[in-house]
């Protein structure tokens, strides 16, 4: 503001300087030089300061001219020549076309200044970019590696352990009292190897979960099927009622069968020869709802939630009470990967009924239309 | 007292075939071993074996591309070993040929009785389509007539339960990957094969199973398919 007040108090000083210096020759100078000197000064303002200054100057210099350089002196307005209102215009020509120039080269000047701002921001956002997409290659190829390793990892212990026990069970066939007890361990340390494979992939979050339309009775039968090597005189029984329609959720078989065989390994671990392991499905408003019953010694109110911690031992329990004390935890984080939960209550006449709580589904509506069907033949 | 039959046993790790070949042994007349992909695939075809047992870390060839090797000329029982649990490997071993899929570390135990089921299979074959009703159980299954029966009771399966039940029956002792058995019933076609299979193979076994919560005779092989058992 300051800046402007200063120019434009120069460019009109400029006019009374210029006035001073002509009004006493006035007589003797050429008439047609005098506006020269004044369209200078309007060209420097026009160009200095802009159009405002420029077109003030253009007027003033007009009127200064008409009144104190033009025949009759003193008088405004004299109107004495049209050539007169030629020098007006020309004033004004020369304050617009210039401003003009002006403001096209402050233009250029600010777009310019823009452009180069962008370009800036641009590149820096470039780089980001590179850096961001550098980023995620790395956190990809840190996934794949890991992913890599933990399968190597898996492959190159179980094959030694395959040798193990097949070497142990070749031992016990000789008559050698201990390799039972090897087979045992080698069984154990592979159960742990698959629990922490398990909970390793739970925590980075690569474990797919493909919930889809599943009968309750189907995994549950496949789940006792899988425990029978380890039954050693219990039993495992599916409750389930044939004559109420089948119970179906939406859930993913694999991952359900997980925490059911963890489930029942648990509950067997508790079960005293001759006794049984019941399975059961049901449905309330909870969703669909698998539990497994066992006759053991019940679990206390206190460590109810914290059984299901990664690594916890019951209050005096045998030292290798669970592999590691992962099943629950995984079972845990398997039913909440699936949008479902697991907890555990005390039965009725004793022990404790774990329930894993899955979204429920209904029997879904028509088939596709059957086709010809091809009959397979086995070669 | 060994049972007739031979076994090649396809491994790498010397330590496991010599293991197998010893508990293998002691229960069958024959067993044969070889070290490698290509020298299995030959023995397969110069000593006639009556099952082979294939493991999938082989460092010369890929075992799906063993399988379907072997596949081409030999209807032979195959039993694949594998460290891996992946249930889509294992769906792609069976569709390549192979008849069975046992995860590592197994016993040797379980190997051998899943072997005698596959020779024992493998020898019922031709007299399980054709030669009457099947008996399994308490379980009367004629394929030709279209009937079956629970001890005296008639079942009354519908059409869709009766294709699915021939088709594993037919494939008896194998697992049938759910595709396979969507094909042998529906047809080839587009659709979620597996959603409308686990509905039917749930209302059949709730007529032919004593227990539809732990089925003998309709099994479910986990994230595979499903496989008849013959020794229910």
């Amino acid at each position: 503001m300051t800046v402007r007040i200063g120019r434009w108090v120069l460019w009109f000083g400029m006019v009374a300087l210029v006035t001073a210096v002509l009004v006493p020759v006035r007589s003797e100078a050429d008439q047609s030089y005098i506006p020269l000197a004044y369209l200078l000064i309007v060209l420097g303002g026009s160009l200095g300061a802009g159009h405002r200054l420029g077109f003030a100057l253009a007027t003033v210099s007009f009127l200064v001219i008409d009144f104190f350089l033009q025949t009759p002196y003193n008088r405004v307005l004299t109107f004495g020549r049209p050539a007169d209102f030629v020098t007006l215009a020309a004033f004004y020509a020369v304050a617009g076309v210039a401003s003009r120039l002006l403001a096209s080269a402050r233009h250029e000047r600010d777009l310019a200044l823009l452009r180069a701002e962008q370009v800036t921001a641009l590149s820096l956002e470039r780089e980001r970019l590179i850096a961001e997409v550098e980023h995620v290659a790395a956190l990809r190829e840190a996934e794949r590696m890991k992913d890599f390793v933990l399968t190597s990892v898996s492959h190159d212990l179980r094959t030694p352990l395959t040798t193990i026990k097949a070497l142990a069970q070749e031992e016990q066939r000789t008559g050698t009292s201990r390799a039972a007890e090897i087979e045992e361990q080698a069984d154990r340390l592979s159960g742990m190897v698959s629990d922490l494979l398990d909970l390793s992939r739970l925590r980075s979050g690569t474990f797919g979960v493909e919930a889809e339309l599943n009968a309750a009775e189907d995994v549950i039968g496949a789940a006792i099927r899988q425990v029978q090597g380890i039954l050693n005189g219990r039993t495992v029984s599916a409750v389930i009622d044939a004559r109420a329609p089948a119970l179906y959720g939406h859930f993913d078989f694999l991952l359900t069968l997980r925490i059911l065989g963890n489930l029942i390994e648990n509950a067997l671990k508790v079960t005293a020869p001759g006794s049984a392991v019941e399975v059961s499905p049901s449905r309330d408003e909870r969703g669909l709802v698998i539990g497994v019953a066992d006759r053991g010694p019940g679990v206390p109110e206190v460590e109810r939630e914290r059984i299901f911690e990664p690594f916890y031992r019951p209050q005096g329990g045998p030292p290798d009470h669970g592999r590691a004390g992962l099943g629950l935890a995984i079972a845990r984080a398997l039913a909440e990967a699936q949008g479902g939960s697991i907890g555990s209550r005390p039965r009725a006449g004793g022990g404790t009924v774990f329930e894993v709580i899955l979204p429920a589904a209904d029997e879904p509506g028509p088939d596709p239309q059957p086709g010809p069907g091809r009959i397979l033949v086995d070669s | 007292m060994t049972e007739p039959g031979c076994i090649l046993v396809i491994d790498d790790e010397p330590q496991i075939r010599r293991a197998l070949k010893n508990a293998l042994g002691e229960v069958f007349e024959r067993v044969v071993e070889a070290g490698t992909a290509t020298e299995g695939i030959d023995l397969a075809a110069t000593a006639q074996p009556d099952l082979i047992i294939l493991d999938l870390g082989l460092p010369d060839m890929p075992g799906v591309e063993v399988c379907q090797e072997i596949r081409r000329w030999a209807a032979t029982p195959i039993i694949v070993l594998s460290a891996r649990h992946a249930e889509q490997e294992k769906v792609s071993l069976l569709t390549a040929g192979a008849d069975d899929y046992v995860t590592k570390p197994f016993s040797t135990r379980e190997l051998i009785a899943r072997v005698q089921a596959h020779l024992r299979r493998a020898r019922a074959q031709h007299t399980i389509p054709s030669d009457g009703p099947l008996e399994v159980g308490d379980l009367t299954i004629d394929l030709a007539r279209r009937v079956i029966a629970r001890g005296e009771e008639r079942l009354r399966l519908t059409p869709i339960e009766w294709n699915i039940l021939r088709a594993l029956v037919m494939a008896a002792g194998r697992t049938l990957t759910h595709r396979q058995i969507f094909e042998a019933v529906w047809g080839r076609g587009p659709g979620d094969p597996q959603q409308y299979l686990r509905v039917h193979v749930t209302n059949l076994r709730r007529k032919i199973e004593p227990n539809p919560g732990a089925p003998r005779y309709v099994v479910t092989e986990p994230g595979v398919g499903y496989r008849f058992e013959l020794t229910a």
